[in-house]
């Protein structure tokens, strides 16, 4: 097989299930017993062929190679007893395979309704839809009829948005540098969880935390932490020396 | 066939609609019960095929609408040109079935059986109300859900969702956990292959 043949058909392919059917096929293989080694084989040399051309080989190819060789690898493992895996990758795989087939079917078929009924026209009753006004638009487009479908939909609001609550902070970060502060005025160090209080939520003690950066930055506490994810300790600045002069 | 008035006062109707027109509209403006509406229907539609006339009466999910013979269609069209949408690509047709049988269904339903991406083709279906969005399944994420219109019955010329082509046999397909996917019993299209022993060599 040469690497134009593939070039060329792998733009013809629906996907990697679509290519997959097309190597059964060809090889007049039996879908319900597929010989994986050989099928993958034969799939990774069309990627494989397709990349040599520098063609840009979309991830679905990619993601069935793998499941592909990984099916193949598991079948070459002993079993490890029966029921305590998850599900079978072959047996999904050819789920998959008998699925897109049936579609692929079923589209053809509806390929051929199309061709009867796409020739039948509506009485002038529904010819709203043929007017000049409601003129089917290329991909993209809109006509007038389209807007007005569009503001009924808006109107109509069929989808309201997840309900959602939203409250309102019930403290300050104001308020918390005070509590700090008051807690530390009698000079002595303070662990952080005693700082927060006992049961604090997470909103307090985001809070909490980002006061404590506030004073920190403002050179009215120091901050000690002995281990990584160790406790806090929290002390006030006592040298209260003017801005800059603080050694820490 | 000289139609009766209650059949003339329907074909009236149903031709002038601006929708398929249903049973209820039917009875409704013509004060007439369902059985003799039903009766009337079949004369209209007798009677259009007795006079070789170039319209038909087609049913249409719960509606009735008159629509000219396909036989025409390479006249009718020609009147129509590039007023008229082309037929559907492939890409489009496919992932417009997956969403017909296994309605209503998410975008990663439909990829899951076509083994591609469907963003752009669902949105070409949408643009050409074949399918509707349909609300969202309540799962992480809320994805929207699909499913197909009117428009995609009348432009197939279905009667309603019950006449999809194979129906109870995808369907079928689609409940089967693919752990009892078995070979059917009764012989498909294809023949079995003939090369099983490949089966064994390979490996």
């Amino acid at each position: 097989m040469s690497a134009d043949t593939c070039r060329v058909t792998l733009e013809l392919f629906e996907g990697p299930l679509d290519l997959l059917l097309y190597l059964i096929r060809r090889d007049e293989l039996d879908i319900w017993d597929v010989p994986v080694a050989h099928v993958a084989r034969q799939y990774l040399q069309y990627i494989r062929a397709a990349r040599e051309l520098n063609l840009d080989v979309a991830s679905e190819y990619l993601v069935m190679a793998a499941t592909l060789t990984s099916i193949k690898s598991r079948s070459l493992l002993p079993r490890r007893g029966e029921g305590d895996e998850e599900e079978d990758p072959r047996a999904l795989l050819l789920r998959q395979l008998v699925l897109y087939r049936a579609f692929r079917e079923v589209s053809g078929e509806l390929r051929e309704i199309e061709n009867v009924w796409r020739d039948s026209f509506p009485g002038p009753g529904e010819r709203g839809r043929w007017s000049r006004d409601a003129a089917p638009m290329d991909p993209g487009q809109a006509s007038i009829l389209d807007l007005v479908g569009a503001l009924e939909e808006l109107q109509a609001d069929r989808l309201p948005p997840p309900p959602a609550r939203f409250e309102r902070p019930r403290m300050s970060l104001a308020e918390c540098i005070v509590d700090i502060e008051t807690s530390l005025r009698d000079g002595s160090p303070m662990g952080f969880r005693r700082l927060v209080g006992a049961n604090a939520g997470p909103e307090r003690i985001i809070y909490y935390f980002l006061a404590l950066l506030e004073l920190a930055v403002r050179g009215r506490v120091v901050i000690r932490q002995t281990s990584p994810l160790g406790e806090l300790t929290v002390a006030p600045h006592m040298a209260r020396a003017p801005k800059g002069a603080a050694p820490e | 066939m000289i139609l009766d008035k209650l059949a003339r006062e329907i074909e009236a109707i149903i031709f002038a609609a601006d929708t398929p027109v249903d049973m209820e509209t039917l009875t409704r403006i013509t004060g007439a019960l369902e059985d003799s509406v039903q009766q009337a229907l079949d004369r209209i539609s007798g009677s259009l095929e007795e006079g070789g006339h170039a319209m038909m009466l087609r049913r249409v999910g719960s509606g009735w609408r008159i629509v000219t013979d396909p036989a025409l269609g390479d006249v009718v069209s020609l009147l129509f040109e590039d007023r008229r949408p082309g037929k559907l690509s492939r890409a489009s047709l496919e992932t417009l079935a997956v969403v017909a049988y296994s309605q209503p269904c998410t975008r990663a339903e439909v990829e899951e059986i076509r083994g591609v991406g469907c963003d752009s083709a669902l949105r070409t279906l949408l643009e050409r109300n074949m399918i509707r969005i349909a609300g969202r399944r309540e799962q992480p994420g809320r994805p929207l859900l699909y499913a197909t219109t009117q428009e995609f019955l009348l432009y197939f010329g279905l009667d309603d969702l019950d006449h999809l082509p194979r129906l109870d046999e995808i369907t079928e397909l689609l409940q089967t956990p693919p752990e009892e996917l078995q070979r059917p019993d009764h012989p498909e299209g294809e023949k079995a292959s003939p090369k099983e022993e490949d089966a064994v060599q390979d490996g």
